[in-house]
This record gives structure tokens, sequence and C-alpha cells, in this order.
């Protein structure tokens, strides 16, 4: 965990839904009622920043209560877990969201749930090894690399990978977005290696 | 209804947009004013809260003031790391203007000349600068530390190009019979009188 | 045919000094492990770079001596010693970069301790240290000092970490210059093989800095 790494900075604003599993007077704001208390049994969507804390964090009480409890967001729910199963190439992470490796790393390290921690790593391997193809093919029919910063949607787009292609690239998540460009970088550096050595 | 960190997050997103960009886009004075103000605002909650316990609150006794105080005390941290990463992410793009000998504060007051070349590299800054005054001041001193760093090695030129020299090749005569000569390209033989392309420097 | 060959055949009295190639190898040696280890390298010690930078010094002169004079023989040489000059200068500034970049990343974390420290150059180490006041400097003057005292720090290591560390667990590749037992940690499982010298192996840097540093492997 980087402190200064800006994605890391928004993957902790991803929120989840929570429960408050006690009366809070002072924080009825987080539900938007400012002026009344936060009543137990509260569910709020509350950034990975202050939840997971909130779900660590023991009360001090003899039951060994925490403040919050918490469930999956829908980016992690059954749906879309299904569809994972089904084909993880078929899924546009991004728009579960634009973070969804980062998210699900911080709800593993919250939670038992090892089905789900097996159905995303099968899921990121099959997606990387078309991540790589794409970056590929993108370098070898002769394209123009592009500018670091655009996004996947673009390189798409510009790269006449036709539809499938392009609706795949649209839906990396930001982890796989670097890793399409460090494919891309890759490739087209042993591309101009190999002919620089022809050239001699 | 917006909570504490919502400000803070906005830094994050202008740093994230910031880091795909070639300029650098307008300082925002307002907003790192704004999660500054609400670090501090949320300082004296803390002490509010803190008061009537007069330096002996104990969290298992009064857990809800204990779960408002740990949410107070995420958010300024939260706060904190946000403005933090906003600033050196701008600091680490000017640090790269100066590596690579781009006049940053030369662009600036051109920019503020109205000049049309500052445009280019502030975006949409308008007729305001797109540097802080204490950003003018750090590529300042930035400035005179690389210079003073690059000072000790003159003969190397430190911010000179980071692309290996190419492979030179040299036409050499063939004085006398020398054999087979072995390149890294394989075998050549140097005949009397033949030209030969040798290279060097691989 | 090595650069070094040609020095030979120009100059005969190149090869009395094999100190200078000597030094040539140890600098492409260090600019190879440096740029490919994730942590900054111990920098080299017995004053190799001073005599690194005399040598370049005298080759300019040398150039600057031999420019001029049109004679084809001499002239062929100048070829070659511009041409050895540039990579040279190239080694050491690449070298000199890829440092840098790691000193400017972890800045804190290599200041932290008095081992860590004695990793830099005394020029590095007054680079950093001015580096990290800038920058401290820089965060009070934009909003820092405004904080409550206790907010002040950049070096918390509640929460998350504020002093950032390199990935020691980034992959890198060794040739073995021994046979050696390789030991590797995986996610699944740990990995044992008995390495033959000049083996390639790719495994975590912190697994290899032990064969590295024992002079058993070298990172390519």
């Amino acid at each position: 965990m980087s402190y200064y790494d800006i994605d890391a900075i928004l993957t902790d604003a991803e929120k989840i839904p929570c429960t408050f599993q006690l009366d809070i007077p002072d924080l009825g704001y987080l539900d938007n009622t400012p002026s009344q208390p936060l009543k137990a049994g509260t569910k709020v969507n509350l950034p990975l920043w202050l939840a997971e804390m909130l779900v660590i964090a023991n009360t001090g009480a003899a039951d060994n209560k925490t403040f919050v409890t918490f469930d999956l967001p829908r980016a992690l729910g059954n749906d879309v877990v299904q569809a994972l199963k089904a084909d993880p190439r078929a899924v546009p992470l991004r728009d579960q969201s634009a973070h969804f490796y980062g998210l699900a790393t911080h709800m593993l390290d919250l939670s038992e749930e090892q089905e789900l921690g097996s159905v995303l790593r099968k899921t990121f391997v099959t997606r990387a090894a078309e991540i790589s193809l794409h970056a590929r093919k993108v370098g070898s029919i002769g394209h123009k690399a592009k500018s670091k910063g655009e996004g996947a949607s673009e390189m798409g787009s510009n790269l006449g990978l036709g539809g499938a292609g392009e609706e795949f690239l649209r839906g990396l998540d930001e982890w796989e977005r670097s890793l399409f460009r460090k494919a891309h970088e890759g490739a087209k550096a042993g591309k101009d290696w190999i002919e620089s050595v022809k050239k001699n | 209804m917006p909570m504490y960190g919502d400000l803070g997050n906005k830094l994050a997103l202008h740093a994230k947009r910031t880091q795909n960009l070639a300029h650098l886009p307008p300082y925002q004075a307002e907003l790192v004013r704004a999660v500054t103000r609400e670090v501090r605002d949320l300082d004296k909650e803390v002490t509010t809260l803190l008061e009537p316990f007069q330096g002996s609150f104990d969290p298992a006794a009064d857990h809800a003031t204990a779960c408002t105080l740990l949410v107070n005390h995420l958010s300024m941290r939260r706060n904190k790391r946000c403005l933090l990463a906003y600033h050196r992410t701008r600091t680490d793009k000017l640090e790269e203007h100066v590596w690579n000998g781009v006049d940053v504060l030369d662009l600036v007051a051109q920019q503020q000349a109205g000049g049309g070349n500052g445009a280019a590299i502030s975006g949409e800054g308008g007729a305001s600068s797109s540097l802080s005054p204490q950003e003018e001041d750090y590529v300042r001193q930035y400035g005179d530390l690389l210079a003073a760093y690059k000072g000790q090695w003159t003969d190397i030129d430190l911010t000179g190009s980071l692309e290996p020299p190419r492979d030179l090749f040299i036409d050499v005569r063939v004085l006398k019979d020398a054999g087979e000569i072995q390149t890294e390209y394989g075998y050549v033989a140097a005949v009397h009188g033949s030209s030969r392309i040798c290279c060097a420097g691989h | 045919m090595d650069i070094d060959d040609i020095l030979r055949e120009v100059d005969p009295t190149f090869h009395s000094i094999p100190k200078e190639k000597q030094d040539l190898q140890e600098l492409t040696r260090a600019w190879i492990a440096e740029r490919s280890a994730p942590e900054l390298l111990p920098w080299p010690p017995n004053g190799l770079f001073e005599r690194i930078n005399d040598n370049i010094k005298s080759q300019i002169e040398k150039v600057e001596e031999m420019t001029g004079d049109m004679d084809p023989r001499t002239n062929f040489a100048l070829i070659v010693i511009q041409t050895e000059l540039e990579r040279y200068k190239y080694l050491v500034r690449s070298y000199l970069r890829a440092r840098i970049a790691k000193i400017d990343k972890h800045t804190l974390h290599y200041l932290s301790t008095d081992n860590l420290r004695s990793r830099l150059s005394e020029m590095e180490l007054a680079y950093a240290t001015r580096h990290q006041a800038l920058l401290h400097n820089h965060y009070l003057s934009s909003f820092l000092s405004s904080f409550p005292p206790q907010l002040q720090n950049l070096n918390d290591a509640a929460g998350i970490n504020m002093v950032e560390t390199p990935d020691l667990d980034a992959a890198v590749f060794i040739r073995l210059l021994k046979d050696v037992f390789v030991e590797g940690r995986g996610v699944d499982s740990d990995v044992t093989m008995d390495g033959r010298e000049s083996d390639i192996v790719i495994l975590r840097w912190s697994d290899a800095k032990p064969l590295v540093e024992a002079g058993q492997a070298e990172l390519v």
C-alpha cells in the first residue's frame, strides 16, 4: 500500500454498504440528517478509508461488537460473480468499478470469501491473456503507439480492433489498463529492437 | 449531503488528471484552502468533544463519542493524504520539467504577460499562473539543487540524453593482411587493399 | 571485436594500464545491476568513480590535443577515442540517473537509518537531504503549517505508513556465476533448484539478493 499513490487513494474512495451497530448522536450527517442522531441499524454507503477502520475497530464493549458491519458492494455481488464464472472476458469490469481489483483486494482482506478470491484470480489470469493478445495485435498492425495517458477505449477505437475487442478494452479497470500499456510498450520496444538489428 | 473527505477526493481526481497531462493544470488554491480548513474544523470538533471529559476520556465507557472521534480522526488523516499526494504529483511534474531543461518560470512569465505560448502549457489557466507562488519558489530551489548536483559531474552532462550512443561504423582501410578479424557480426577477412566496415562501440 | 582490442592496436600502451579496463568492467556491472535491482545498491567503494571521472577528464584532454591533427592515423584513433568517451559518459550518466530516480522515489526510506544512508555517495546524501527539506518546506508553506501539530509529520507509521519503501519482491533476472542451490518463494508454493553456472533465473529480488551479495550470481 503506497501512501502517495493516486490510484490507491482513489480506490480508498470506493464505497461499500455498511450498517451502524449503535446510536451515534453526532454522525447523523453521514445519513443526510445532520440534525438527527444516527440510529443503530442505519445502512450507509461509506468510503473504504472510513469503513475499513470502523469495521475493524473494537468498541471496547464486552460483547466484542464493532461500530459497523458491512456487506459486499454490488460490484462484487452475486450477479457479477456468476457472470465472471461464465466468461470473465464478457464482463466490463470498469462499469462495476474503475478500481475493481483494488476494491476486491480490500474486501478480501476484510472477509473470508474463499470462493470470491478464486473466481477473481481466474478472472484476472484469463483477462490478462486477452489483454496481452490485444496489446500485441495493436503493435503488429503498424499503428502508432499512443501516448501514455490516453484511455484504453481510445486506444481500442483508433486501432481498428473491431467491435468486440474495442468493447473489451473499454471495460478494463485501472490495473488492467496499466497492464495493457506495459504489454503494448513491451511489444513495441521488442519490435523496434528487432527492426534496428535487421537494419544493421 | 457532502461528507468529510469529499473535497479531498476532488484533489485526488485532479492529481490523477495531472498525471496524464503533458502540461501542469492550474493549481487548485481554493480547494487546497477548503480541505485545509476542513482539517482545522475537524480538529476543533475533536477538542470540543473531549472538553467535557477533562482529559480522562474512556472510549469503552462512551462508544458513541469514541466512534465520532475515530471518524473525525480518519477524516483528518484522509485529507492530509489527499493534500500531500496532490502536491507531490505536481512537484514530480515540476521536477521532470527542471530535468528536461524546461524553464517553467519563464513559461509562467510569458503566460502572465498574455503571450500566446503561455496558453499552451497552462491549458485553461487564463490570466493567472498555473503555479502557486510556493510552487514557483520550489521550482527555483530545486533548480539550484539540481545545478549543484550536476556541477559535481561537469564532464558527464547529467541531464543529457539517456539514449545509448549509436553504433559507429567506420571505414577502415586495411594496410596489411591481418587474416580473419572477429566482430560481433561474424568474421571478416582483412586483406591488404580491401576496404572493410568495422564497428566500434558495442 | 571489443573496443579494448581496437584501442590496444591503436595505442600499444593501452594494455599496460589494466586498472582502467577493470574500472570500466566494474562500472558496466554496477550499471546493469543498478538498473535491474528494485532497490538502491551500495555506492561502489575504493574510489571507483573518482578514477572514472579522472579518466574521462584525461580522455577529453586527449581529444582536444588530437583535434586539428590531420594525420589519418591519429585521426582514426581520435574517432575511436571519441566514441569510447561518449559510451563512457553514457554509462556514468545512466548509472547516476538510475540511482537518483530511486533516491527521489523513496527519499525518506533511504535517509531513515545509518545502514541505508551508507548506500548513498556523499553527494547523493547531500542531494537527498536537501531535496527532502525542500519538499517538506513546500508542504509546510502550502498547507501543512496550518495543520494541528500532531498531524504535521511526514513519517507517521500509524494507518498507512507514510514512508514508502521499494518493492523487494519485484522480479529480477540473474545469471549464476557458480553451481548453486537456488530457492525462490512463490505465491502458491516455493521452488528450489540445483542451479548450474551461467544459468539464467528469474525470481524475486529478495530471494536473489543473498546470491548476488555472496558473488554467486549477478544481475542481468
